[in-house]
């Protein structure tokens, strides 16, 4: 993993989130309890040995830098290597459109250019999964491959994966095409957006569709000239979760609830590392009772909570009722209040006595900061 | 702050030899407290707190996971380019090795270090106890009472007063006279070991003090008496606030169940005092659909399936179903399988307590302490 150089794109889908990510992006949602959304693809990288790694972080600059600061909690606060973000910039130079990520890449081509490493990992942050690369890195290294791509097979019930990239086989098991879901399908190979990449095929990949204006986007230029290419592709088996809607968000959060799922997602290839609060453990006082749920430090419970996520330093006071929530970091609820299919985000103030009903498929959305005093229904 | 620098010299050698088997393969600072700490923390947390930037941290007894716990100090945002947190070991010279012979020559021994960062006060702290403190307020008052040394003591019950090293104090707080565990007391203001020093004047104390071959070496019993002879002006500053020290297997049970209850007074949650300690990233806790948690303290890395009472729980505990843990502090790994009963215990590191056993009742007065081998009552 020494000769690879990972890279983040984080420039996502973030218009599906309503009010959740009016100041962040996808990448920078809260989950399970005290990550964000970034923490997981950050740590894969991390934990496979990539010491390297540039994030192109989109325009929602601030929360993105708040969170990730000089990189220490995954240990990318190096001399050597280490953590590089690059934010949008203007130029006033371009003669090509301004539209979608390939001028930024473009822009910052002498980090990829001049950085030692011979290959890269590109991903982005939405897939949440906890993989060992290095199994797709050695198949990518050994087949000598242009382009390896990790992918899923899936089983899609219940449509989580609409719009997201399909890959498909030829009869021999070797990649043959890539294209969108559109749900005709159960039964497909999703993919993770996750692809090694040799240094000198995404020059030219990147190059030649800056030439020729023949696409806006990194992901459009590379499927536009895939035929030119070995492309290679590795199986992942482990849960992934697909951030890309609010539906999508909320069954991802209650999914860890399944001890298996919590297990694959938070120990199977590694630690997931997030930046670090000092809370203290959380305290359950004497009216406190909390059935199946996931519970952060920092909390003071006095209340009722089922099937919930608990992010870190909420307070719930005696008399209060929570169901089928996400409660965000910092959230004070306060006595009677009642909540169920409720997203909360950081630092709400659910007054005594309020209550509040989402439904399952729709759950009632609070903003950061909100302080709600009369009932809502 | 450049002015009259204070820096503070942590004493973090000891054994705490009746914490028994807690302190079996750890130094009694680098024993787990209050769900996720170690004693050390607190100290530690209170100088970057206070804004102490320079510690010397000075550590004898069993080392390896109180520096490994320490490391670079960032966790307490010690690792500074200037200043920060040092380890400070016994060490060899042209004479020969030594180990330290007593607090006061654990800081003798160490003249050099203070030297060259050319204090004016130097914070002698231990690493023994569990309390929150702005050393900045009491080197406030060290200047303006014009002190040679000032000791924070704190009120202890009249009962329990002959335990401690007990200052007389006249109404200016002046020290009167300085008794280690007297019989009958004539004050009950405890040392709690924390002194502050005029580091000139220390300096020569400990010069002279190394010198005398019937000295014990030792702040409490040797140094401050000493100076008290000499007509030093010695000045006890009063803390207010939770204050324990951890000394026995008993008190160390006491103090984490005091964080339970109605009455504690060592806040936690307080987010402009916060106690910092080494970060294990670990996911959130669960609680399972037939649990029940009441009263308790729960760290990362659990999954709760029984039902807990009255209970500090470390991380990364599995509490099987049916299992009943109460009064009690679990530290971290342990395992208390589906249907064990646990009542008035420490349960120590990675203890797997098995299906169906009790350990026990729930009247009990006795503490156990329950390790990979054996269990002591105490």
């Amino acid at each position: 993993m020494k000769n690879c150089l990972g890279i983040i794109n984080l420039s996502e889908i973030d218009n599906n989130f309503g009010v959740l990510c009016q100041s962040r992006p996808t990448s920078m949602l809260p989950f399970a309890g005290r990550y964000r959304v970034i923490d997981f693809i950050l740590s894969n990288i991390v934990n496979s040995g990539i010491t390297g790694i540039g994030i192109f972080t989109g325009n929602k600059v601030r929360s993105v830098m708040d969170h990730l600061g000089s990189g220490r909690p995954w240990d990318l606060d190096r001399k050597i290597n280490g953590l590089f973000l690059f934010t949008p910039t203007y130029d006033y130079t371009s003669t090509y459109k301004r539209v979608g990520d390939l001028d930024l890449f473009y822009q910052n081509n002498s980090f990829i250019k001049y950085a030692k490493q011979e290959n890269l990992f590109l991903a982005k942050s939405y897939m949440v999964a906890n993989i060992d690369l290095n199994e797709a890195y050695e198949k990518f290294v050994e087949s000598d491959s242009d382009i390896c791509m990790i992918y899923k097979p899936v089983e899609d019930t219940d449509h989580a994966f609409i719009g997201c990239d399909m890959i498909h086989l030829d009869s021999q098991g070797n990649f043959d095409s890539i294209g969108t879901n559109l749900g005709k399908n159960r039964a497909f190979n999703l993919s993770l957006e996750m692809y090694f990449m040799k240094k000198e095929v995404y020059f030219d990949i990147l190059f030649d569709a800056i030439e020729k204006g023949s696409a806006n986007f990194l992901k459009q230029a590379l499927f536009n000239t895939l035929h030119k290419y070995k492309v290679t592709t590795h199986a992942f088996d482990g849960h992934v979760s697909c951030i890309n809607n609010i539906k999508n968000y909320t069954d991802a959060n209650f999914a860890i609830l399944d001890s298996e799922v919590s297990n694959d997602l938070f120990f199977k290839n590694g630690q997931i590392f997030t930046k670090v609060k000092d809370e203290p453990s959380t305290y359950y006082k004497s009216h406190a009772k909390v059935k199946n749920s996931f519970v952060a430090n920092g909390c003071q419970i006095d209340g009722y909570v089922e099937n919930s996520i608990i992010f870190r330093g909420v307070k719930i006071d005696k008399g209060a009722i929570i169901k089928n929530s996400i409660i965000m970091q910092k959230a004070d609820i306060q006595r009677n209040a009642h909540l169920n299919h409720v997203i909360l985000d950081k630092r709400a103030t659910i007054n005594a006595g309020v209550t509040l009903i989402g439904e399952p498929n729709n759950p009632y959305i609070a903003g950061k900061k909100a302080s709600i005093v009369k009932e809502v229904v | 702050m450049k002015e009259g620098k204070m820096i503070a010299m942590l004493l973090a050698g000891g054994q705490g030899s009746r914490l028994k088997l807690l302190t079996k393969d750890v130094a009694k600072p680098a024993v787990p407290f209050g769900g996720k700490y170690r004693i050390i923390d607190f100290p530690l947390s209170n100088c970057s707190n206070s804004g102490i930037f320079d510690v010397g941290i000075l550590t004898q007894y069993k080392p390896y996971h109180l520096n490994s716990h320490i490391g670079i100090g960032s966790s307490w945002d010690l690792d500074r380019r200037t200043g920060g947190v040092r380890v400070l070991p016994p060490y060899t010279n042209e004479q020969g090795g030594r180990w330290y012979k007593g607090t006061a020559n654990a800081i003798y021994e160490n003249i050099s270090f203070i030297d060259e960062l050319s204090p004016e006060f130097v914070l002698i702290l231990s690493g023994d106890h569990i309390y929150k403190m702005d050393y900045s307020i009491m080197l406030e008052y060290h200047r303006n009472k014009k002190a040679d040394v000032t000791i924070s003591v704190v009120e202890v019950p009249w009962e329990e007063a002959s335990r401690f090293g007990l200052m007389h104090v006249n109404p200016d707080m002046s020290v009167i006279e300085f008794e280690e565990k007297p019989k009958k007391p004539k004050s009950n203001l405890a040392s709690m070991g924390i002194y502050i020093f005029d580091w000139k004047a220390l300096r020569r104390y400990l010069i002279a003090d190394e010198k005398d071959p019937n000295s014990g070496n030792d702040f409490g019993h040797d140094i401050i008496p000493k100076m008290m002879n000499d007509g030093k002006k010695l000045f006890a500053y009063q803390f207010e606030g939770y204050w324990k020290d951890v000394g026995t297997i008993k008190s160390y049970w006491e103090s984490n169940m005091d964080l339970l209850a109605d009455s504690n007074t060592l806040d936690l949650y307080d987010r402009n005092w916060k106690i910092y300690s080494k970060n294990r990233h670990l996911p959130p806790h669960y609680v399972s659909k037939d649990a029940s948690v009441v009263n308790s303290l729960i760290n990362e890395g659990c999954r709760i399936e029984g039902s807990l009472y009255n209970t500090v729980l470390f991380n990364e505990i599995m509490v099987g179903k049916n299992a009943q843990v109460v009064n009690s502090v679990v530290l971290s790994g342990a395992v208390i399988e589906e249907g064990a009963e646990v009542y008035n215990a420490v349960v120590m590191e990675d203890v797997v307590i098995k299906a169906g056993t009790k350990i026990g009742t729930k009247d009990d007065t006795v503490v156990y302490l329950v390790s990979k081998n054996k269990i002591i009552e105490s």
